[in-house]
C-alpha cells in the first residue's frame, strides 16, 4: 500500500517536471515576439520628425553637381554616404524650381539655372533616404534585416503621411522647394536622370 | 653524439611554423554546382594566392553536415584563415564558432549568418536594396496590375529572405498585384523549371515571375518557352549572370540585379591578409552594392 502511494507521488512529480520542461508555441507567434522587441514605427517617426526634417546637412543640387564635376571623389566623400563597397552614394539635397509637369506619382521640376529634376512621390522605397540622412548606422542593428526594417518604416511615414499632405496645395506651375535623397554614381553624374526621393516639398515664397 | 642528434631532431620537430612557411587559407563554399559560386570560390582562392598564401577550396555541397566535416578537416590540417560562404544562416554558426575557438578568423562572403559576433567580418551583397529596385521595375513593367509567381531560393539562406523582403517591400504596396504562388526552387535551374511547370498547371494565367537568382530565372524562362508563354510572361532574376544579361538585351527577360562576387572574394582575401599582418578589428557587415540591369543599361555589362 505504501509502495503504491510512493509510486503515485513519484509519477505526479515526474509529470510536473515534464510539464515544466517543455512548452509548445506557434512559430509565427514566437517570431513576432522576437521582432516586437524593437518598435520600428516609433523609431521611424522620431527619426523623420526629430532627425531628418531638422537636419541642415542637405546641399543645393546645382552646387553638388558642380562639385562632382570639379572633384568627384571629394564631393562624394564630403556630402555622400555609401555603406560598404560601391560606385554610387546617396546625398541629401535641396532644390528650388518650377513644376513643369505634375503626373501621378511624380513632379517634373526645372530649377532657375535649367536643371531638370524628377521628384518621385510614388516609389519612395529602399534605403536611399535612410542612408542619405546619415543618421542611422549599420552597427546600430544586429542584422541587415532589422537595418532594412528602419527604411521600410521610415519610407512608409514619408510616402503615406508626409508627402501626400505636402502635395495637397501644389499645382502645376508652382514654384516649390524640395529636400530629398538622390543617388549618384561616380563618373556618371553628367547624363544621370536626377531622381529625387523627397522628404519634404513646400511652396516657395520666391 | 647519438643523444645530441636525437635532441636536434626533437628540437626541429617541436619548433613552431617556419617563418618562410606560407599561411594557408581555406575557401569553404556552399556549393560548386552553381557557376556563380564557382566564380566566388575561384576568385577568393586566386586573390589569396596572389597575396602570397596557399589556398584550397572546400565544397560543402549545400549540406551543413558536409560543411561541418570541412571545418573539422581544415582546423585539424592547420589552416590559418577561412573565406567562407555558409550553407545556412543558423546552421553554419556552430562551425564558425569552432574555428573562432581554434583561433582561426572567418570572413563570410555573400551569405550572412544570424549573429554578429561569430565571424570576423561578413562581406555581403546588398540583396535587399537590389531587390527593391527590381520590385520598382516589376511594378512599372506590369503597370501595377497582374498575377505573378515568386520562386525563392534556399529557405535556410538569409539572401533568400533579403531578396524576397526587398521585392515585397515594394510590390505588396500595390494591391492589384496578386501573388498566386511562392515556392522554393533551391537556387537551382532545373528545380525552378519543374516548380513553375507545376504551378502553371493550376494557374495557367500568369503575367510575371520573380526569381531569387538568375539560374532559377533561366529555369523559369525555359518552362515558359516549353509552354509557349515566353513572350507573354515577364521574367525577373537576380545575380547578373551573363546568360541573363544577354536575354535582357534580347528583351526576353526584363531585369536582374548585378552582384559582384569577385569584389566580395577580393575583399575577403584582403581582410585575411590584413589579419595576418596584425589588424584585428573589422566591420562586422560590409554591404556590396547591387546594380539594376534592364534593357536600358544592359549594354554596359
Amino acid at each position: 500500500m505504501k509502495k503504491s502511494y510512493l509510486y503515485t507521488i513519484l509519477a505526479i512529480l515526474l509529470g510536473v517536471l515534464l510539464y515544466n520542461s517543455v512548452y509548445f508555441e506557434k512559430l509565427s507567434k514566437r517570431n513576432s515576439q522576437k521582432n516586437a522587441k524593437f518598435d520600428f514605427n516609433t523609431f521611424a517617426d522620431s527619426l523623420y520628425y526629430n532627425g531628418i526634417l531638422k537636419s541642415t546637412q542637405a546641399i543645393e543640387i546645382n552646387q553638388l553637381l558642380a562639385l562632382t564635376k570639379v572633384n568627384a571623389d571629394s564631393a562624394f566623400k564630403t556630402y555622400g554616404n555609401r555603406l560598404g563597397i560601391g560606385e554610387s552614394a546617396y546625398f541629401m539635397v535641396n532644390a528650388t524650381g518650377k513644376i513643369i509637369e505634375k503626373n501621378e506619382g511624380e513632379l517634373k521640376v526645372i530649377t532657375q539655372n535649367g536643371t531638370t529634376l524628377i521628384i518621385d512621390t510614388k516609389y519612395i522605397f529602399g534605403n536611399a533616404i535612410r542612408d542619405a540622412s546619415g543618421l542611422v548606422k549599420l552597427t546600430d542593428f544586429k542584422t541587415n534585416a532589422d537595418f532594412n526594417k528602419v527604411s521600410e518604416a521610415l519610407n512608409t511615414v514619408i510616402r503615406e503621411k508626409a508627402i501626400p499632405k505636402n502635395l495637397n496645395n501644389i499645382i502645376n506651375g508652382n514654384i516649390i522647394s524640395v529636400t530629398g535623397a538622390i543617388k549618384l554614381k561616380k563618373g556618371k553624374t553628367k547624363n544621370q536622370i536626377l531622381n529625387i526621393l523627397p522628404i519634404k516639398i513646400s511652396k516657395s515664397e520666391q | 653524439m647519438k643523444y645530441i642528434s636525437i635532441i636536434f631532431i626533437l628540437f626541429l620537430s617541436c619548433s613552431p611554423k617556419k617563418d618562410q612557411e606560407k599561411p594557408k587559407v581555406a575557401v569553404v563554399i556552399s556549393t560548386l554546382n552553381n557557376p556563380w559560386f564557382v566564380v566566388l570560390a575561384e576568385s577568393a582562392a586566386e586573390n589569396a594566392r596572389k597575396l602570397g598564401y596557399d589556398a584550397k577550396i572546400f565544397d560543402s555541397q549545400n549540406n551543413p553536415a558536409t560543411e561541418a566535416d570541412n571545418f573539422e578537416n581544415l582546423i585539424s590540417s592547420g589552416f590559418d584563415a577561412i573565406l567562407f560562404n555558409p550553407t545556412d544562416a543558423d546552421g553554419s554558426i556552430a562551425n564558425i564558432l569552432k574555428a573562432k575557438t581554434a583561433g582561426i578568423p572567418v570572413f563570410c562572403m555573400d551569405r550572412e549568418v544570424n549573429v554578429d559576433d561569430a565571424a570576423t567580418s561578413q562581406i555581403l551583397s546588398d540583396n535587399y536594396s537590389g531587390c527593391v529596385e527590381i520590385g520598382i521595375e516589376f511594378v512599372k513593367a506590369l503597370n501595377g496590375k497582374g498575377k505573378y509567381v515568386e520562386i525563392i531560393g534556399l529557405v535556410g539562406d538569409n539572401n533568400t529572405w533579403a531578396r524576397s523582403g526587398g521585392f515585397h517591400s515594394v510590390v505588396d504596396k500595390f494591391p492589384d498585384l496578386k501573388m498566386l504562388a511562392q515556392q522554393s526552387g533551391d537556387f537551382d535551374r532545373n528545380k525552378a523549371m519543374e516548380v513553375l511547370e507545376t504551378i502553371m498547371q493550376a494557374n495557367p494565367d500568369i503575367d510575371a515571375v520573380f526569381c531569387g537568382n538568375d539560374a532559377m530565372a533561366m529555369g523559369a524562362y525555359q518552362a515558359l518557352q516549353s509552354a509557349g508563354k515566353a513572350d507573354k510572361v515577364k521574367v525577373f532574376g537576380f545575380d547578373g549572370a551573363s546568360e541573363v544579361v544577354e536575354k535582357i538585351k534580347e528583351k526576353k527577360i526584363i531585369a536582374t540585379g548585378m552582384q559582384y562576387p569577385k569584389i566580395m572574394a577580393k575583399t575577403a582575401a584582403q581582410y585575411a591578409d590584413e589579419y595576418f599582418k596584425g589588424r584585428k578589428t573589422f566591420p562586422q557587415r560590409v554591404p556590396v552594392e547591387v546594380e539594376l540591369v534592364t534593357a536600358t543599361n544592359a549594354n554596359e555589362y
